[in-house]
């Protein structure tokens, strides 16, 4: 087992992110939040589904984007690519579709004059449209976003012209993760959480395992406490320029719970594909609210995900997904069920502490927030936040 | 549920059966509004069977579960429910957490 015994090991590694305390004013600034909208959420790629969520043509979802203002339309068109869309109607802007997903058989019709489009958008239905002047259907389609797809990952660029193409933004996370057969663990469930919480409060809550002894003492006592390792020393991170990954080991000689000793006797549904990962729990960070969770089971590997989505300074969506390979009998959905369960335990006293953790800050009793050598990968992301604001350290963008 | 009988060697969970629920917010719900003695008691009568059951439900593929196993299915899925609750927490409900019905399951 790797263990960590150096004090202060990865600030000797990444010199660059310095060793102070962090400004906690962008997490209660509502000046701040108004510029994150166009400095952070229209200039970066948001993941905003699978592929696995619009499996057959027609097949679509809808995104409320609140911190960019607009409501998103994903489908898969005739032809199988998957297009995003605002989801706008080209006659007066009425909000188009406005249930969550669905399947378009024929066309999407508006609710205030039916005009018509089909799952690639084009228009093709206006009702009376020879007592239009002069228009072109052929030029009326919805208003593209422009998307792309990573390892079966739908992200959405707001931007009018994005920097760099989602393959490039991704950089080293992208290569670190290929191949990862994240297309077979397709049993997802869903949960979100609305929390008075900035988003940002959330994610760092979450960016680190210093925490996880003490605040989830009760739904997994002993687990995280490691004899050679007992505050949970990191065993890597890794930065990835916008982007980061840390991870821990597991505690393998912690005594199970009853039903958890028969789960781990129970056989589990594989894949035969092992996720590529560096510990037995990674966390990776993809700028600017996404995270990617990487679990190391007995027979096979799986992975969660979650958005962060903002609503207003103090307050966001946790959104939380899990994602299993198919269970083929009830025993391998048993063992699934189990892990869920256990973990969102754990996850419902971790959004607790967010709002708590917000309530702190605006109070401004404190203005900083102090890291230890293993909080350092939430010194990367708001040195990465502040890079994009661009205010902090004068450069403009 | 409880119009289908359990099978024949699982007769005995047959008092538990209000616990045969079909989807997870059922079964969260029944355990928050459960008092402990009773989380218990289904625990105690569900546990010391579990291999036995699971061994006879893992003789079927998941989605051709016949109709007798399938409240039996339920009954192990609301075992993972109060698991917790019985073996760590001894309350229905985790400590210091957020209201459940803000944790929203999306089905």
């Amino acid at each position: 087992m790797q263990t960590a015994t150096e004090n202060r090991r990865w600030s000797k590694e990444y010199p660059e992110l310095g060793t102070g305390p962090v400004p906690a004013e962008s997490c209660i600034s509502p000046e701040y939040f108004e510029l994150e909208r166009e400095r952070v959420f229209r200039r970066t790629w948001l993941n905003v589904g699978r592929v696995d969520d619009v499996p057959n043509a027609g097949d679509f979802f809808v995104r409320e984007l609140a911190v960019c203002k607009t409501s998103i339309l994903v489908i898969r068109g005739k032809d199988g690519v998957i297009r995003g869309f605002h989801n706008v109607c080209s006659h007066r802007s009425n909000k188009l579709v406005w249930e969550e997903r669905g399947t378009c058989r024929g066309a999407l019709a508006c609710h205030f004059h039916s005009w018509g489009y089909n799952a690639q958008g084009q228009l093709t239905g206006v009702p009376d449209e020879e007592n239009f002047h002069d228009i072109n259907k052929s030029e009326l389609g919805l208003t593209p976003v422009t998307t792309d797809i990573w390892e079966g990952f739908i992200f959405v660029h707001l931007g009018s012209q994005p920097q760099e193409t989602l393959t490039d933004y991704l950089g080293g996370v992208a290569e670190q993760m290929k191949g990862a057969a994240f297309h077979k663990r397709t049993h997802t469930h869903t949960y979100k959480v609305e929390e008075n919480a900035n988003w940002k409060v959330a994610l760092d809550a979450q960016n680190e395992a210093y925490h996880l002894p003490f605040q989830h003492r009760y739904s997994f006592p002993g687990m995280f406490v490691l004899k050679d390792n007992r505050y949970l020393r990191l065993s890597g991170v890794k930065l990835y320029n916008h982007h980061a990954v840390w991870s821990t080991t597991y505690n393998s000689e912690s005594t199970p719970t009853p039903t958890g000793a028969l789960m781990n006797q129970l056989n589990t549904a594989t894949t035969n594909s092992r996720l590529p990962m560096l510990g037995d729990f990674d966390f990776f960070v993809i700028f600017p609210n996404f995270v990617i969770l990487q679990f190391r089971g007995i027979e096979d590997d799986y992975y969660m995900t979650y958005n962060f989505w903002p609503l207003a300074v103090d307050r966001c969506i946790w959104e939380i997904k899990f994602h299993f390979p198919p269970a083929e009998t009830a025993g391998q959905r048993l063992s699934q069920e189990y892990l869920k369960h256990r973990i969102c335990d754990v996850l419902q006293e971790d959004a607790v502490a967010h709002e708590t953790l917000q309530t702190g800050l605006t109070s401004q009793a404190k203005t900083h927030l102090i890291l230890q050598d293993d909080e350092i990968q939430i010194r990367h992301f708001h040195k990465v936040l502040e890079d994009y604001m661009g205010f902090f350290n004068g450069r403009g963008h | 549920m409880a119009e289908v009988p359990l099978p024949e060697s699982f007769q005995s969970l047959e008092p538990f059966s209000a616990w045969a629920l079909a989807t997870e917010r059922e079964r969260r719900a029944k355990r928050l509004s459960s008092s402990m003695e009773d989380i218990q008691a289904f625990y105690d009568a569900l546990f010391p069977q579990l291999e036995a059951v699971v061994a006879y439900l893992d003789q079927f593929p998941l989605d051709q579960l016949p109709a007798e196993a399938q409240p039996l299915y339920y009954l192990t899925l609301s075992l993972v429910e109060v698991t917790s609750a019985v073996e760590l927490y001894h309350h229905p409900h985790i400590f210091e957490a957020i209201e459940p019905a803000r944790f929203r399951r999306v089905e």
